[in-house]
């Protein structure tokens, strides 16, 4: 059997032998060799009738799926479960996945799917094998989400939680706690749905408030859990800083919010940073603390919409480099083409150089801020051709523009003026 | 909002460190939502909604046409090898190269060696004394043009000479050709297989700004053309669509402006702006930029020369004229037109993991001065105004965008257009968006489903409008032609999701199979030139008004083909749709006749797509094209409408009928399904939404199939003057016209040349009819001269005995014969029947005592039979030929001898033992060759008249009795020899020479009739009764004995 299940094995694998073989046999390895994309449709020695009827069938079906032609798809694939019962080489992982896959995303796409249905699907794969019972209890009370059976969804999930099921492999951990996290997500949405009876009924029941904080906790204990492993979490982090703020615990989410923006561990989200400054922003931290966040931020995503922000605060500073800082950051924006004709930014530098131009220095500290740029930010900003469109569509910003670029770019001679239309020059 | 970040992401793991998992299935993603995320709630549970990052249903884009359409006519293209080559092959082409160019090959040592050898016949003065002769090894050698077998012919000379010569008459030592070619055809095959210098495409489309508004869409195609696709064309197009008529692409009637360039493009890149245009091309060495606008002609700005192979161009799409050029040099640079070139970065070896591939590629990304730098693992960020340059990674081949292992980053794309902060990310198994914002984490991850690598893309973003909000991604692969559609949305305020699983597109090679049917070799070739690899893909897009989709892809052949997308409108109704759709059609059948005719004007060569209006099924053409033609010449409204209806009918028929593949049949229409499928299934069928319905099969128009008949036409005649040289197909034949030598003169040829034409006449006569070519036909032109001379007159004073007296009586004429008959048998005619009586109720005693024994003797009668048959072949052939004419005779499978035999063994006759023999005699006569024969009514003619003619006055001359039928039969029975023999001629060729008709049929069969005659004179009667009650009783059971045969052989085999 052993023998068995190796040879009818992922044919990845046997490519990938194949590859290294011919890598080693062609000159040097100057050329990439790719290992081509390879399926359960691929052919294997010692195939039965069975299998090459079922293998067919796969193709057929995979073939209708891509083409969207679902009914097709759906009458194929009403033949293809036999294949669980091929007990040849041991009913193979993969193809319990498969199934459910593929049917599945034809029921999604019957017209008359019904809920019943997928739970019927879900039920029977998910008990089919153990090795994927977790990740279709996920999408099992994802889909429960999705049509809005929150408590389903919710049930769903607490079963899960509650499997187990021999030794616990890396995949295997993450699921396990992504179920966990989604359980206690739908714990702080009952637990918002407590408050908001709550603060309707603006009488304090200590039972109601007493099942409130069961939820919190219940919640908190899975949510402060998966906030330890790396990666994005949003929706966990949101509602987690909104229970933790409601119970005034100030020092945990604080914390909570620095460890998900600071942890190099971390991916670098810009997400955690904004949080992170909303919530000090809420909590009328200094600016100075502010600032430092989003000078981060700055760092990370120079084109994230807070950079108005942070340099009206730049701006605001009464630090001597805060000012040059400022016009560092909003050049900056100017770079990206998001911000190119907005005009707050627009408007924004020429606040900036005019407080710029009270420093007896400031053409040299524009000078340093535009040497980088001045062999494009012409082409970029003000050729003719922008000068019409900008005419064309927002005259203010044109006027806005115009003003400054003589002392952005003083020793160019450009044509950003209205009559520069009739040029048809681009620089 | 641009700058926008989406508010929440969705959730997910970010692992660090290689690749581990291994895709084990091919449902990609499938049937999955990945992730959740609760969206815009609060307070109460029911306020609270969710939404998913993969969302079920995308946009329906449906096709307007089963097939892509062809845009330009097929031009010349290199034949080349449509299968990858076997590197083992190698033999084979070095065989060619010795053959093809011998001079290269062996040019050097054939100069010193050559005038020591005369291979020249005769003229000796020009050579050496002691030069070898070689005339021998000559016309060996020319032997060698041919297929012949090597093992048979040898020759021993040429082989002790190639054995002291063989290491020395090479230019080039065999085994390192043979190890270059080797690797020259691994290579080729590994670039067949996955061309990474094709990325990006060569296909490039710039609409123009003014249009779009009304019914068309205006832009320039930038394709490559010539048979090398070296050269760089700049054509207009036009985009028409508006529902309800067919939507086409057009080129304009303007030739198209075009550079010749000194390689092949491989990759166009090209960004407007302010209407201006700027192109930048590569090309394996060179890399050219040219500039145009709508009004101005294109303009060659500037050509660089890259001293390694370029594998990257791009423009920016920021500032015009800055281009990003990476080769395989490992470095990427920033080439300012008309200012040079910048060294942006270099990095000696891959970025992240050891790959082994000098491949770069390098994008542009939402800041100007920031720029990607890819290899196959991974991409980074790079800012160019600080050196020494460091990049931070955007994406890595790595477990955190869970990836697999062995997967590769085939293509990077920045979607500027769609996303200002997205970039495209494709491998082999799955496509990327990446937010360049944050780093190292997919937005968004598709499966892409597609079977060779995705090397080409096109970017739609999504419009305002309704219908086509989702930005589309369109993957192109290399070598398969796929095309995949994948949607997504969201990346601003809210974070990205894909909507609907991947959507497979047309692919040109699956085309032909929608087309009327190709005769094979039209079809190999048309099958060859559209399974080429794609080489580029790129889209028109149409907003406003009717939107559509236009995807348009290069094959290396140079051939474009597009196909047209619509967005399905589910609230089309079912009802009235069809009727539109069916005025449509009739007004364009009528228009087909006419461009019919003109296409069999200009270009009668081509037959196999046949009128235009067969879909697939020529069978159904009188019945389709005859109602279009009454609605054609009916002016009244009522009329026209009832036929109109009555075409309608007609249609959906054709419509049923034209499902023969199982894939097409599915989601038809709803009245077949309902015909075909019962309950649930039909029901579900007929509840389903429009969407389901329309993603049917779509008709071909005619327009898109005059299109393609006009393609193939031009391909077949284009494809015709080159075929590649058949090598060595001609087989080595012998002459044998000086071998085989007729000794006759001119006379007999021109006569058997006669007999050659007409048989071929009546072959040909046959084929027509569907008949066979019987022997009965062939014979009246063939054996017709095959007469051979008549032998010696027989001396009739040497016969004396009864029965040759009697035979030579009878060609004295029927009176004599009679009364020869009369003195003989008629006095005692009664005594004559009295004994015949009495001869049945013993032979009828016989039967039964003689049980097995008598089976005994028919087996041994039998195989004396078959030893008779050996001797005297025409026998028993004549036997079974009177089998044939309904008398299986008594004496069957036992010729004269063995009759004889039987008759001293049992000392009685034996008349019931040929009825048990004649059972088994089949097997051993042929005697199902005229049986057939007989089945041709006019045969049966002629073959039984000469038995009539034969059999009648031996039984006018025997019977007393006036001539009965009775004994017409019988006495063919008995004289059966000479009967035989005179049919035999008529039947069964080649076994004998024919004697002629009577005389000399006697001499084989005389003797032993003469014998039974002597030695059993008194059972003569007897014998003669037995016959006819023997004939009697096999007409009467003929059947029933031919069923029983097999029955009996077995009783028989038994024994």
């Amino acid at each position: 059997m052993d023998d068995l299940e190796r040879e009818l094995g992922p044919p990845e694998d046997l490519e990938d032998d194949n590859y290294s073989s011919e890598d080693t046999s062609s000159k040097g390895g100057r050329k990439s060799k790719l290992p081509l994309v390879n399926h359960m449709c691929v052919e294997t020695q010692r195939e039965t009738g069975f299998h090459q009827s079922a293998r067919t069938c796969l193709e057929l079906i995979r073939e209708a799926m891509l083409h969207h032609r679902w009914q097709e798809a759906a009458e194929y694939m009403a033949c293809y479960p036999q294949m669980l019962e091929d007990l040849t080489n041991g009913i193979r992982h993969e193809y319990k996945e498969l199934i459910w896959r593929l049917s599945t995303e034809i029921l999604h796409h019957h017209p008359n799917s019904k809920l019943e249905d997928y739970n019927n699907i879900y039920e029977r794969m998910k008990h089919s094998g153990v090795k994927h019972y977790l990740m279709i209890s996920l999408e099992h009370s994802f889909h429960l989400l999705l049509h809005s059976h929150i408590e389903d969804a919710k049930r769903q999930l607490s079963a899960a939680e509650s499997w187990r099921y021999g030794k616990e492999s890396a995949a295997q951990y993450q699921k396990t706690k992504l179920i966990q996290a989604y359980r206690s997500l739908l714990d702080y949405i009952i637990w918002c749905d407590k408050k908001s009876t709550h603060s309707n009924s603006d009488y304090h029941n200590s039972g109601d408030n007493q099942e409130m904080h069961n939820y919190f906790r219940q919640a908190s204990v899975n949510l402060r859990e998966i906030l330890k492993n790396p990666g994005v979490w949003d929706p966990f982090i949101v509602s987690y800083v909104e229970m933790l703020e409601f119970y005034e615990d100030h020092t945990e989410a604080l914390k909570v919010l620095n460890d998900y923006a600071y942890d190099n561990s971390f991916p670098p989200n810009p997400n955690a940073h904004v949080y992170l400054y909303q919530y000090l922003k809420r909590h009328d931290t200094s600016e100075r603390k502010l600032m430092k966040v989003l000078k981060m931020l700055h760092v990370l995503v120079p084109s994230h919409e807070l950079m108005l922000e942070y340099s009206s605060l730049l701006l605001q500073s009464e630090r001597k480099g805060d000012l040059q800082k400022a016009l560092g950051v909003v050049l900056e924006m100017l770079d990206f083409a998001c911000w190119r004709s907005n005009l707050d930014v627009w408007m924004r530098l020429k606040a900036i150089i005019q407080k710029l131009q009270l420093q007896e220095d400031w053409k040299e500290v524009i000078l340093r801020e535009m040497a980088g740029r001045k062999d494009w930010w012409p082409a970029l900003h003000f050729t003719s051709f922008h000068a019409s469109k900008d005419s064309e569509e927002n005259p203010e910003l044109m006027k806005v523009k115009a003003s400054l670029t003589k002392i952005v770019c003083p020793d160019l001679n450009l044509k950003y003026t209205a009559a520069g239309v009739t040029s048809g020059e681009w620089t | 909002m641009d700058y926008q970040f989406p508010q929440q992401l969705f959730p997910s793991f970010y692992n660090c460190g290689p690749p581990d998992s291994v895709l084990k299935h091919c449902a990609g993603r499938w049937g999955g939502y990945d992730r959740v995320r609760p969206q815009g709630g609060s307070g109460p549970l029911s306020n609270w909604t969710f939404t998913s990052r993969h969302q079920v249903r995308g946009e329906a884009w449906c096709h307007t046409e089963p097939v892509p359409v062809p845009l330009l006519s097929p031009k010349h293209s290199y034949p080349w090898p449509s299968k990858p080559p076997d590197p083992l092959d190698f033999t084979e082409h070095m065989q060619n190269f010795f053959t093809d160019h011998f001079n290269d090959a062996f040019g050097c040592m054939s100069d010193i060696l050559g005038e020591n050898f005369n291979f020249k016949e005769g003229k000796k003065e020009r050579y050496r004394r002691d030069s070898v002769k070689m005339q021998r090894v000559k016309h060996f050698l020319e032997k060698l043009k041919f297929k012949i077998c090597h093992q048979s012919y040898s020759s021993r000379v040429l082989d002790s000479y190639s054995s002291l010569l063989s290491d020395v008459v090479h230019s080039i030592p065999p085994e390192l050709l043979g190890s270059l070619l080797y690797e020259e055809l691994t290579e080729q095959r590994d670039r067949l297989l996955f061309s990474e210098g094709a990325t990006g495409g060569a296909l490039s489309f710039i609409p123009f700004s003014q249009s779009g508004i009304g019914g068309s869409q205006h832009g320039c195609l930038l394709y490559p053309g010539n048979q090398g696709l070296d050269c760089l064309n700049f054509h207009r197009v036009e985009l028409q669509h508006q529902r309800g008529t067919p939507s086409v692409l057009e080129t304009s009637s303007r030739d198209p402006f075009s550079f010749q360039l000194k390689g092949p493009i491989r990759q166009i890149s090209s960004t407007s702006l302010f209407n201006t245009c700027c192109v930048a091309v590569r090309s394996d060495r060179l890399c050219g930029v040219w500039r145009f606008s709508e009004r101005d002609e294109p303009r060659l700005l500037q050509v660089v020369n890259t001293s390694e192979v370029a594998t990257c161009i791009s423009v920016s799409p920021h500032i015009l004229g800055e281009v990003l050029v990476a080769s395989e040099s490992r470095a990427v640079n920033l080439w300012t037109v008309g200012k040079g070139m910048q060294k942006v970065r270099e990095e000696d070896s891959n970025l992240y993991f050891n790959a082994k591939s000098s491949w770069r590629w390098c994008e542009f990304s939402a800041h100007p001065r920031v720029m990607l730098y890819a290899d196959r693992t991974g991409v980074e960020l790079t800012d160019i105004r600080v050196s020494p340059v460091s990049g931070h990674t955007l994406f890595r081949i790595s477990n955190a965008s869970e990836c697999q292992s062995g997967e590769r980053l085939i293509l990077s794309r920045y979607l500027g257009d769609a996303h200002p902060f997205h970039h495209l990310i494709t491998t082999q198994y799955s496509a990327y968006i990446m937010d360049e914002r944050f780093p190292c984490v997919p937005m968004l991850k598709f499966d892409h489903m597609m079977q060779s690598p995705p090397m080409f893309c096109h970017i739609l973003p999504g419009s305002a409008s309704p219908r086509s909000r989702t930005t589309k991604v369109l993957l192109g692969s290399h070598i398969s032609q796929e095309i995949t559609l994948l949607q997504y949305s969201g990346g601003r305020a809210e974070a990205c999701s894909s909507r609907g699983p991947a959507q497979a597109l047309l692919r040109p090679r699956d085309s032909l199979k929608h087309l009327p049917v190709q005769i094979p070799h039209r079809l190999d070739t048309a099958t060859d030139r559209l399974s080429s690899p794609a080489a580029g893909l790129t889209c028109i897009q149409k907003k406003g008004g009717e939107e559509c989709i236009c995807i348009l892809q290069l094959t290396e052949a140079g051939d474009i083909f597009y196909q047209i997308l619509e967005p399905d409108q589910p609230d089309a109704t079912a009802g009235d749709d069809p009727t539109l759709r069916e005025t449509k059609t009739t007004t364009a059948e009528q228009l087909v006749p006419d461009s019919q005719v003109v296409m069999s004007n200009d270009e009668d060569i081509i037959g196999p797509t046949q009128a235009p209006t067969v879909l697939r099924f020529v069978a159904e053409t009188p019945e389709r094209e005859q109602p279009v033609g009454i609605v054609c010449s009916d002016s009244e409204d009522s009329a026209s409408e009832r036929k109109g209806r009555r075409l309608k009918q007609l249609r959906l028929q054709v419509v049923v009928n034209d499902d023969p593949e199982p894939d097409h049949e599915s989601g038809s229409d709803t009245g077949v399904k309902d015909g075909k499928v019962g309950g649930d299934e039909a029901q579900e069928e007929a509840a389903g939404v429009g969407s389901s319905e329309r993603q049917t099969e779509v008709k071909l128009s005619d327009g898109a199939l005059i299109t393609w008949k006009h393609w193939l036409q031009k391909l077949m005649q284009k494809s015709r003057d080159k075929k590649p040289r058949p090598r060595c197909s001609q087989h080595f034949t012998t002459d044998t016209k000086d071998l085989l030598h007729l000794s006759d003169g001119e006379a007999r040829d021109s006569t058997d040349e006669d007999r050659v034409r007409s048989l071929r006449r009546d072959l040909r006569a046959c084929m027509s009819k569907r008949s066979l070519l019987v022997h009965g036909s062939v014979s009246a032109s063939v054996r017709a001269a095959d007469v051979e001379p008549l032998p010696n007159p027989v001396d009739t004073e040497a016969w004396r005995d009864q029965l040759s007296h009697r035979l030579t009586l009878s060609w004295q004429g029927e009176e004599v014969w009679r009364a020869w008959w009369e003195e003989h048998l008629g006095l005692n005619k009664d005594t004559k029947v009295e004994a015949l009586r009495r001869k049945r109720r013993r032979q009828k005693e016989a039967k039964r005592a003689a049980g097995r024994r008598l089976e005994l003797s028919g087996s041994f009668t039998s195989s004396v039979s078959y030893q008779s048959d050996l001797d005297n072949l025409s026998d028993s052939t004549g036997w079974s030929s009177t089998a044939s004419q309904g008398m299986w005779s008594d004496a069957e499978g036992s010729g004269p001898l063995s009759r004889l035999e039987g008759y001293l063994e049992h000392g009685t006759p034996r008349p019931t033992t040929p009825s048990t023999v004649q059972k088994d005699t089949p097997v051993t006569t042929p005697a199902a060759t005229p049986q057939r024969v007989k089945d041709k009514p006019g045969d049966q003619q002629t073959s039984r008249t000469p038995v009539k003619l034969d059999s009648t006055p031996a039984s006018q001359r025997r019977s007393k009795r006036p001539a009965g039928d009775d004994l017409s039969y019988l006495f063919a029975t008995q004289d059966e020899p000479s009967q035989r023999n005179f049919y035999y001629p008529e039947d069964e060729s080649s076994v004998q020479p024919p004697p002629p008709p009577s005389t000399s049929s006697q001499l084989p069969s005389s003797q032993p009739v003469r014998l039974k005659n002597l030695s059993v004179d008194l059972s003569q009667d007897s014998f003669v009764r037995s016959g006819f009650s023997q004939s009697q009783s096999s007409q009467g059971r003929r059947g029933l004995s031919q069923a029983s045969q097999a029955k009996k052989k077995k009783s028989r085999m038994g024994f």
